[in-house]
């Protein structure tokens, strides 16, 4: 890396600007829109009840945001974990081959299209109506595919001494698996989930008409309730664009949102640092 | 009990596959058996009079996504040599960080920022009957983009050898030489996979292009003019998903355009399938 | 450890709870401010009650009412005959306000001169013929048409009188905006638009110009929805099954009630008399 600033430098210095200055700058504007609304009071307290953002307070909006991507991440863990551990442990060649394929093409799959699969067999077939443990579900199926693939390359990092000793001292596949696998891949596999968690905060559109509500709910009563959400929230105070608090009120549930899938994904890098000392 | 699990996880994966495929299928097999494949090319919708066409979302959608990673992706490998190579060490993992928290910006907040700040912007300063354009659908959609193909081709680059760059540069080569010659084509494989995987993000975008586009269901005047309004199939699966009243053909012909979205993002990932079992 | 707290708190939302006191609205974004506003007041006094309350469209709510996914249906239109015969012996409407549909234009549009159309001035800006505030009288601008989604309430209404049938199409259409609030920050956040907008959701950027029907102009204003004269006025309904549960009849009867037209009157639109 040479020191002398040529053109060549000073021309990809200048078509990296924008693309460094405008995420930084949106970033920055967020936080300081939401973050004159942003109080113990915003937080805690619940406009569920009202819904046009009149008043602040959106309690209801971050605990359905929160029990959807909790909810979605728990149902797909088992299959992810299930599907990772049959390509380390069981698959041939070609088995891997194609579950691979089948992963990447599920995850290149946008979201909405899981939200009208989701309308039309859960909110509709199954009868279970606009309801969390739709939404709980359709996330799933969003973050099945990542998940998966994030299982399978943690277990590809395990050293593969340990399996190799494991089956030396004739470990059944049980316990290898138990014993050694989940032990050394723990780390990779919690830093995924915590990316499961932050992308499923961050979808709206597939739980807009399946799993969520204008207002009303505050703190939902069964599985089959509706919820609100503050990526919706948000949705519907943009087309607000006329009323002073409401804007407010929407930036400062931005903030909120943002920094919740911040927290998320900085908790996942630091794990992975972590990991990988 | 430890096979029951893993085989029916897998299964389900594979099932879940064919499951979506098969119900896109099923669910917009309506609208074929009643026009045929007609509403493909057909230019106009308008659930009412029964004009189910295709053309105008496929045009909205193409374009926005066209110009959105053609914008993004010099600007994201510029901002990616520009970390690696260009600004001391101690910033890098600054902006690193930088932007790996942007790729991960909910895109309702993107539409919000696209809503309130860009289509006004864009308004008075490209002097637009609106600014709710496909031009500002391609931007807001270029900007969600940037990061994720600037943090994925830095990735790229990074991984090329020491041992090569200490190659070039015993050959005599200067600074934008070895860009050129070592480094972007031995990190190629990694961008072109990131550009897919943001050109497939960015086609199945939804909430934001939903509030900056104009809706309206028409090919511009000519096509290629992005600076008027007009949909993508995200947009119009979007507005309409909800009150389309389901077992209706405009409920199989919603489902087409789904369906249409599906194939077109899974042709898109197709040759990364391929470039991997290289 | 965390895992298992979070499970055992996701099992207790399973106890099942399903059919107590459950209350869903769903429909126009016209009766949505009503509906929400009611609905704060009426949980104060019936905790035990949920009542959630959503948008989507007068089109949606009739559908989903007659799907049975929600108690109660928002419209803001009347039916049309294929709805009427579907909903025959299931359902049935209940007025429970009144409001015009105000052609609405922006604040710099109304200042510019343009104060009062014709109906058939209305009909050609949307049809496209006429592209330009100059022709009618106004700043030299084009002119920004915004539609609504074909489904809306207020579309159809807006598009029977305006355009002669209510699913006609308009051509003329610059951009497509969904609820109430959408087409309300579209228009006041330009110079040179034109909507159809609620004469409830009208304020001081989006002002609404008078129609001019056999060589009299009116204005959306109470005096003239009450009287009939302004053309285009509506009442707005909301659907419930014929056999529905006691908590959305008390729901119904509260709406209905003097605290209930009093809500309406608050929210800004006319009681349903």
């Amino acid at each position: 890396m040479s020191s002398v600033f040529t053109p060549a430098k000073l021309i990809v210095t200048l078509l990296a600007l924008p693309a460094l200055i405008i995420p930084a700058f949106a970033l920055g504007y967020i936080v300081y829109q939401g973050s004159s609304v942003i109080s113990w009071q915003f937080l805690t307290s619940s406009d569920a009840l009202d819904g046009f953002g009149n008043s602040s307070g959106i309690l209801g909006q971050l605990t359905g945001s929160l029990l959807l991507a909790l909810g979605g991440c728990l149902i797909a863990t088992p299959i992810a974990l299930g599907a990772g551990l049959f390509y380390q442990l069981q698959a041939n060649p070609r088995q891997r081959k194609l579950l691979e394929s089948v992963l990447y093409l599920l995850q290149a799959i946008p979201p909405i299209v899981y939200g009208l699969f989701g309308l039309v067999l859960f909110v509709h077939l199954l009868a279970w109506g606009v309801s969390l443990l739709t939404g709980m579900l359709i996330l799933a199926i969003v973050v099945l595919p990542a998940l998966t693939l994030n299982t399978i390359t943690s277990l590809q990092r395990i050293a593969p001494e340990y399996s190799e000793a494991a089956r030396a001292l004739g470990l059944s596949d049980s316990a290898l698996v138990g014993r050694v696998w989940l032990r050394h891949a723990r780390l990779e596999l919690i830093t995924g989930q915590l990316l499961a968690m932050a992308r499923a905060l961050s979808e709206t559109a597939p739980i807009l008409f399946t799993a969520t509500v204008f207002s009303g709910v505050v703190w939902p009563e069964s599985l089959l309730s509706p919820v609100t959400t503050l990526q919706t929230h948000i949705f519907y105070l943009a087309q607000e664009g006329g009323n002073p608090l409401a804007i407010q009120v929407a930036w400062g549930s931005a903030l909120v949102l943002v920094a919740s899938v911040a927290l998320f994904s900085l908790l996942a890098r630091k794990l992975k640092s972590i990991g990988e000392q | 009990m430890l096979r029951l699990w893993l085989n029916t996880a897998t299964l389900l994966c594979a099932a879940s596959l064919l499951l979506i495929v098969t119900f896109l299928l099923y669910a917009s097999s309506p609208i074929f058996a009643a026009q045929g494949l007609n509403f493909v090319v057909e230019q106009e919708w308008y659930p009412y009079e029964a004009l189910f066409g295709l053309l105008p979302v496929l045009v909205g959608s193409l374009l926005s996504v066209g110009v959105a990673i053609a914008l993004a992706l010099p600007l994201g490998v510029a901002a990616a040599l520009f970390n690696l190579e260009i600004i001391p060490k101690a910033a890098q993992s600054w902006l690193r960080l930088l932007m790996e928290l942007m790729a991960g910006i909910p895109s309702v907040v993107y539409g919000l920022l696209g809503l309130w700040l860009l289509v006004p912007l864009l308004e008075s300063q490209l002097n637009l009957l609106t600014g709710r354009t496909l031009f500002t659908a391609a931007l807001l959609l270029a900007i969600m983009a940037l990061p994720t193909i600037m943090v994925l081709s830095e990735d790229a680059l990074r991984r090329v050898s020491r041992e090569q760059r200490e190659n070039a540069v015993t050959l005599g080569l200067n600074w934008w030489q070895q860009v050129c010659r070592i480094l972007l084509p031995q990190a190629w494989p990694g961008i072109r996979l990131a550009t897919l995987l943001a050109l497939g993000r960015a086609l199945g975008e939804t909430v934001a292009v939903m509030l900056v586009v104009g809706s309206i269901d028409r090919i511009p005047e000519p096509f290629y003019n992005l600076l008027l309004p007009a949909q993508t199939f995200t947009s119009r699966i979007g507005r309409e998903m909800g009150e389309a009243e389901i077992d209706s053909l405009h409920w199989a012909a919603l489902m087409s355009s789904g369906l249409a979205l599906m194939l077109i993002s899974l042709i898109v990932v197709a040759p990364s399938l391929f470039w991997r079992s290289k | 450890m965390l895992r298992l707290a979070t499970i055992t708190l996701l099992l207790s939302l399973c106890l099942p709870t399903l059919a107590t006191g459950q209350i869903r609205a769903a429909g126009s974004t016209t009766l949505l401010p009503i509906i929400a506003e009611a609905a704060k007041v009426f949980r104060k006094q019936h905790p035990d009650i949920t009542l959630t309350v959503s948008g989507g469209g007068s089109g949606v709510g009739i559908t989903s009412l007659k799907q049975r996914k929600i108690e109660i249906g928002m419209s803001s239109r009347p039916l049309t005959k294929k709805e009427q015969t579907q909903l025959q012996h299931i359902a049935h409407e209940i007025p429970i306000a009144v409001d015009a549909v105000a052609i609405a234009v922006s604040k710099a549009v109304y200042q510019g001169g343009i104060k009062e159309l014709t109906i058939q001035q209305v009909a050609d800006i949307y049809r496209g013929k006429i592209r330009n505030w100059s022709e009618l009288g106004g700043a030299d601008s084009p002119i920004l048409v915004i539609d609504k989604e074909s489904s809306r309430g207020t579309r159809h209404v807006f598009a029977k009188v305006v355009l002669g049938d209510e699913r006609a199409r308009a051509p003329g259409a610059t951009i497509i905006t969904g609820s109430n609030n959408e087409e309300q920050s579209a228009i006041s956040n330009s110079d040179k638009a034109i909507g159809m907008l609620s004469n409830a959701w009208l304020n001081d950027k989006v002002r609404a110009i008078a129609l001019i029907q056999d060589n009299l102009s009116r204005l959306p204003s109470t005096e003239n929805i009450i009287s009939g004269r302004y053309p285009i006025q509506r009442t707005l309904n909301i659907l419930i099954h014929n056999d529905s549960s006691t908590q959305t009849r008390a729901f119904v009867d509260f709406l209905q009630s003097e605290q209930g037209q009093q809500i309406v009157q608050q929210v800004g639109y006319l009681p349903a008399h």
